[in-house]
């Protein structure tokens, strides 16, 4: 009865697709990515969330005054809602809500940088392995392989053991992790594309390498690379959420969302806000970056809809 | 066999790699931080003369040859904020970690495949759904901030749990759990669309026609099929476990070697931070071996090759 009924779904949402399909080719191919993504209601909410984080960590500041180091002792642990203070203050008085738009500020300036950093330099790897065969492939893949295997934390801390703590040695070894997360699948992507017989065509036509690579083979890569970084977005976030935590990473004075719950975990029982604002702000980060992901993938990449689900092994 | 051979050449070129690399940029930082604990009086001469004694003006790879040579014979010095002895604070430590780690590691499974096979079975029900939605909220909220939840629900205000400290299996309990818990939501996934997948499959069918029972066709054969990608797949969560590990140690205040390693490197104790940088790093790339042997054997396809 279940598997009857499991098919009659089954080809209602074939039809609806289909529906959708026929719908799409009257429209030229700019308008049908938007249409799509009007159609995706988990695009729709992480981007109505990101919106309001986004918001919060741009705006924030600028509106409440961005001074997250000013003390005052007569004001500490105050709780959300009193005068001058919005969400509260922390155990030195200095107010939450400054701090945690500020934290949400570092948060995405780290995922920025991971993001920029792994995406170029994952792209550029993942296509010369890809597309040189032989001992460049050999070479690359062996480090790619090497560093993919590594935690992203137990990375983080050697950086900090190497350099000392902060943002940076965080951004460089988070980054350097997902180069070869991106580079990994780039480098499949990148294989099959040069069995095609476009690519084959344009040897024939003797094109440059260089050529071929940009001009061929980059536009069509770039989508599912896109799609990719914006799952390691959220893994960024966590990431160094985690090491400031646990001290690694932004260093005080400057505020950030792991270590502002770390500061407030001392007085979780009388003032718990103090860590459950912060904590609560990363939460919705994460999941409005992964509910953007998700859906991008959906838009761009459909036929990765099904597999993509419950297989993934980081 | 080839395969399996070819990989543990890799495994032992990238141990070697890998370890001079950490030891090259610890020493790095650590060498000078060492010279720099000398009186502000000591002269010149006296400090080029320190740096001779520890070996700090050597060519660098006599400084890893040595060390390397330390390691072997057991004589690790100690360390810089407490005096203890390097390696004893292995033993006592890296026992610590391995009970949290096996128990962590052991959850995944015990938890996440029955969670993964009802989800299946139970297939788009409440069931289901509320299985799904704990694996993606296990996968979206970061373990330490699960691990202060967690400490704030059951020790705080229930007091069932004590909150941290070591080693009883109370003490165990909530640092395991928050450790598995990624592990758990990932297993959960795979286990579920592994159990979907085999269940389309055609010797599905045939068993049906047979007049086997529904409950043997799925708790018998398609189960053991839908086990071959995890099984295969279970040496990654070691590498997994080991990294968050370092974070969860330090909320739970669980003497392990991720709590050494990180108050070493927050302290500048380097040569505890090298040899214990050494040494997960040396534990992360020998279970990425056995994740890579574990898959090559349960991939008949990968074993001729």
């Amino acid at each position: 009865m279940t598997a009857e009924r499991e098919a009659e779904a089954r080809r209602v949402s074939w039809e609806q697709q289909l529906a959708v399909f026929e719908e799409e080719q009257h429209v030229p191919p700019s308008r049908r990515m938007v249409m799509r993504m009007r159609h995706n209601k988990l695009l729709l909410l992480g981007s109505a969330i990101g919106i309001l984080v986004l918001a919060a960590g741009i705006l924030g500041p600028w509106l409440s005054g961005a001074d997250y180091t000013a003390q005052s002792f007569q004001d500490t642990h105050l709780p959300p809602l009193s005068e001058g203070h919005l969400l509260g203050t922390d155990g030195l008085g200095r107010d939450l809500a400054i701090r945690t738009f500020v934290g949400i500020r570092v948060s995405l300036i780290v995922a920025a940088g991971v993001t920029a950093l792994a995406l170029v330099a994952g792209l550029v790897l993942g296509m010369m392995a890809g597309y040189f065969h032989g001992w460049s492939d050999k070479l690359i893949g062996g480090i790619v392989d090497f560093v993919w295997g590594f935690p992203l934390i137990l990375v983080a801390v050697l950086f900090a053991g190497g350099l000392g703590e902060g943002l940076f040695p965080v951004i460089l070894a988070v980054g350097l992790v997902n180069t070869a997360a991106i580079a990994r699948v780039v480098r499949g992507e990148v294989l099959s594309l040069s069995e095609r017989e476009f690519i084959e065509a344009a040897h024939a036509g003797g094109y440059s390498n260089f050529r071929i690579m940009w001009r061929h083979i980059f536009p069509n890569i770039l989508a599912p690379a896109l799609v990719l970084a914006s799952y390691y977005v959220a893994v960024a976030i966590i990431a160094e959420a985690a090491l400031s935590f646990i001290g690694l990473g932004a260093q005080p004075p400057l505020p950030s969302l792991g270590q502002m719950v770390a500061d407030g975990r001392n007085f979780l029982r009388q003032n718990h806000w103090e860590s459950t604002i912060p904590g609560i702000s990363l939460v919705l980060l994460v999941l409005s970056v992964s509910l953007i992901g998700d859906g991008l993938r959906d838009v761009f990449d459909p036929r990765l809809r099904h597999e993509a689900k419950g297989v993934d092994d980081k | 066999m080839k395969r399996i051979i070819a990989r543990s050449l890799y495994t032992l070129v990238v141990l070697f790699v890998s370890s001079v690399a950490v030891f090259y940029a610890i020493r790095l930082s650590g060498g000078d931080a060492i010279a720099a604990r000398l009186p502000a009086s000591a002269t010149a001469e006296q400090r080029s003369a320190f740096r001779d004694l520890i070996g700090l003006n050597d060519p660098i790879y006599e400084q890893y040859l040595n060390y390397m040579g330390g390691v072997l014979s057991g004589d690790l010095g100690r360390s810089l904020t407490n005096n203890a002895d390097i390696f004893d604070m292995l033993l006592e430590h890296g026992l610590n970690s391995f009970i949290l780690g096996a128990t962590a590691f052991a959850l995944v499974f015990v938890i996440g495949v029955p969670l993964g096979m009802l989800a299946s079975v139970r297939r788009n029900t409440w069931v289901d759904n509320s299985v799904m939605t704990f694996a993606v909220g296990g996968m979206a909220v970061p373990n330490f901030w699960l691990a202060l939840l967690a400490v704030w629900l059951f020790a705080s205000t229930l007091g069932w749990l004590p909150s941290a400290g070591c080693c009883s299996p109370r003490q165990l309990v909530l640092p395991a759990i928050v450790l598995a818990m990624e592990g758990i939501a990932l297993t959960v996934r795979m286990t579920r669309s592994a159990m979907l997948e085999n269940m389309e499959q055609d010797f599905v069918r045939t068993l049906r026609a047979g007049g086997l029972s529904e409950t043997r066709i799925v708790g018998k054969h398609v189960f053991r099929n839908a086990l071959v990608p995890i099984i295969s797949l279970a040496g990654l969560r070691i590498g997994q476990i080991i990294g968050y590990a370092l974070v969860v140690e330090v909320i739970f205040g669980w003497p392990g070697l991720g709590q050494v390693l990180v108050n070493a490197v927050l302290r500048r104790d380097y040569p505890v931070a090298q040899f214990f940088s050494l040494v997960l790093v040396a534990v992360v790339v020998l279970s990425n071996w056995l994740a890579d042997v574990g898959y090559t054997v349960a991939n008949p396809r990968l074993r001729k090759a």
